[in-house]
């Protein structure tokens, strides 16, 4: 069953257009010029109850937009838009009891106050009667494992600790689906990790709808079943997680350490991405050569080690931006 | 629909109970702020004695009624700052993009984002209006008409100033227009009515209407005037109306911002 659904949505925004110097400035008050660029164009998709699907691109490609639009922050310059059966842009404060925000960038936190405390206000501010509320902090903080810092003020946690405090914040009115944007932004690997466990757990428990938007590859690819990729407003792509890589699985990067410096050419379908002394890093389109040929050609009594990987999906999503051919940086 | 009512205003009494909290924190700094305003705003009688030493009355006004009009202007502008700070700086908000958190809750966006601070100092206003009565001579009428038009001069007064800050959803830079015409809102609400004729009169009982919510509420505790007092009740339930059309229709047009930021 879908539980969000867009249709040709879009978002134009006006801008002042202004020419350089005093004499522009003077222009722009008299005569002033603006120019519309749209920063939604026409996209279209659905997300079904239960998934958790990466809504990524580039900065500027217009997810944040997106997401403002199906949160009912923005309104839409056209299209229709549907997230539980409910228009955003006409039914925001019937959607808000319905959804939950994170946006990793913006604390919705009081910082002068204790997690507890804040949970208490958010519970307020979603109509959650009193004797649930407790109950329901009780049941968050052992979910989250809050309990070392619930009372200690918002303003001296780590930022690990807040973001799942915000977290939390969302969550007390049991929402159905949860608006993620850019949740570990800055945090160290070992919180997102734990981050990405409760997020995990969050779905599989609760049935919890997750829409995420993230620049952290590791994010999209343990959370993920089905990514989007937006770029310049528009939809690139939009498939499942195992279809991506499969797409780009024929490449491989192979890393060999010699004996001895050998000799290979630039052959069709190999590609020389790094040669020091007698280290060799090359990436074969495997529709053109096998690993096979590539070992013959380097002979295998002077292979010392050898290591065959496939492409990083960061480097694969890097490339669908730029709307080039992977290439392995 | 009663519900909502009653939930919105237990949201708005819980933000200015937890602000409040904030501001208690560190106990100097609140008390300190208190009295300082109370102190800052006794400074500016001084003026008004100086010139009533020189004349008896200025607009029909002795130093006792400058002294109730000071007050009332002090009560309304503490009232309006304690539970409606961020009505005052609507303009940055909207341009800064910081109205997503409010956004994205099941609250009247108007209400939440404008009672979502509290100047601490305005107390201080708040106090020092009551002590201006106190000086001009407490009666229950007195009392009664003070603290109920405290509450209309701050209902007027927080629309005013929010319909200035709203503006800033069609006009670019629309800040600097709102500051300047609240500016003039507060800073004609301590002289007498009287003093003012022709179109500065007019606009101050009309587009600026610091006439309705300071001078006339004033005539009014000086002497009675039924017609008066039913004049000023609907022109506030009027702009506050005006206030909420003004804000939800330019709620369109909100364009949001990425800027990084936090509640604070």
């Amino acid at each position: 069953m879908s539980i969000i659904e867009v249709k040709n949505l879009n978002k134009k925004f006006k801008i002042k257009e202004k020419e350089k110097g005093i004499r522009g400035s003077i222009k722009s008050i008299i005569k002033p010029e603006y120019r519309t660029v749209s920063a939604v164009n026409d996209i279209s998709f659905t997300v079904q109850q239960g998934e958790i699907l990466a809504f990524i691109g580039p900065n500027g490609a217009g997810k944040s937009t997106t997401i403002k639009m199906l949160t009912g922050i923005l309104y839409p310059s056209g299209g229709e838009i549907m997230v539980n059966g409910i228009n955003p842009s006409k039914e925001r404060k019937k959607l808000a009891y319905k959804i939950g925000t994170v946006f990793g960038q913006k604390e919705q936190l009081w910082t002068h106050l204790t997690p507890y405390d804040n949970f208490k206000f958010f519970g307020a501010i979603y109509d959650v009667p009193d004797n649930e509320i407790e109950n329901r902090i009780q049941e968050l903080k052992e979910t989250f494992e809050l309990q070392e810092f619930i009372n200690t003020p918002v303003r001296n946690l780590s930022l690990g600790q807040r973001i799942r405090c915000e977290i939390v914040a969302s969550l007390i009115h049991k929402p159905e689906i949860l608006f993620l944007d850019e949740p570990t932004i800055g945090l160290d690997p070992v919180v997102k990790e734990n981050i990405r466990k409760l997020i995990k757990k969050m779905n599989k428990e609760l049935g919890t709808t997750i829409f995420l938007t993230s620049h952290d590859v590791g994010d999209i690819e343990k959370l993920c079943k089905r990514v989007i990729i937006v770029n310049k407003g528009k939809i690139i792509m939009d498939d499942t997680m195992s279809n991506l890589k499969y797409h780009y699985l024929d490449r491989k990067i192979v890393e060999v350490k010699l004996k001895e410096k050998v000799a290979l050419n630039n052959e069709e379908g190999i590609n020389i991405i790094k040669e020091k002394a007698n280290g060799l890093k090359i990436e074969i389109d495997s529709k053109k050569k096998t690993i096979a040929d590539v070992i013959k050609m380097l002979d295998t009594d002077k292979i010392i080690d050898m290591n065959i990987s496939n492409i990083p999906l960061e480097d694969i999503i890097t490339s669908i931006y730029k709307g080039a051919k992977v290439e392995v940086f | 629909m009663l519900m909502e009512v009653k939930n919105q205003i237990k949201v708005m009494f819980l933000s200015l109970k937890y602000n409040i909290m904030r501001q208690m924190t560190n106990k100097v700094t609140f008390i300190t702020n208190i009295v300082f305003m109370i102190l800052n705003n006794a400074s500016f009688i001084i003026q008004w004695i100086i010139l009533f030493s020189l004349k008896n009355e200025i607009g029909g006004y002795t130093i006792k009624e400058v002294i109730l009009l000071w007050g009332m202007a002090a009560s309304v502008f503490g009232l309006s700052r304690i539970l409606f700070n961020k009505a005052f700086e609507l303009s940055e908000l909207i341009i800064n993009g910081k109205l997503d958190t409010f956004l994205v809750q099941p609250k009247n966006v108007f209400l939440s984002v404008i009672s979502s601070e509290t100047k601490i100092s305005a107390i201080g206003d708040l106090i020092y209006g009551y002590i201006c009565l106190l000086l001009y001579g407490i009666t229950i009428k007195n009392v009664i008409l003070f603290t109920f038009f405290t509450a209309i001069g701050a209902v007027i007064l927080t629309s005013f100033v929010s319909i200035m800050g709203s503006l800033s959803f069609w006009i670019v830079k629309g800040d600097i227009i709102a500051d300047s015409l609240s500016n003039i809102m507060i800073n004609f609400a301590t002289y007498p009515g009287n003093i003012f004729k022709g179109i500065v009169k007019i606009l101050l009982y009309t587009i600026i209407p610091v006439g309705v919510s300071n001078y006339m509420t004033v005539d009014i505790i000086l002497n009675f005037n039924l017609v008066n007092f039913f004049y000023i009740v609907i022109f506030a339930i009027v702009i506050l109306l005006l206030a909420f059309y003004i804000f939800n229709r330019g709620l369109k047009r909100y364009s949001s911002s990425n800027l990084m930021n936090s509640r604070i």
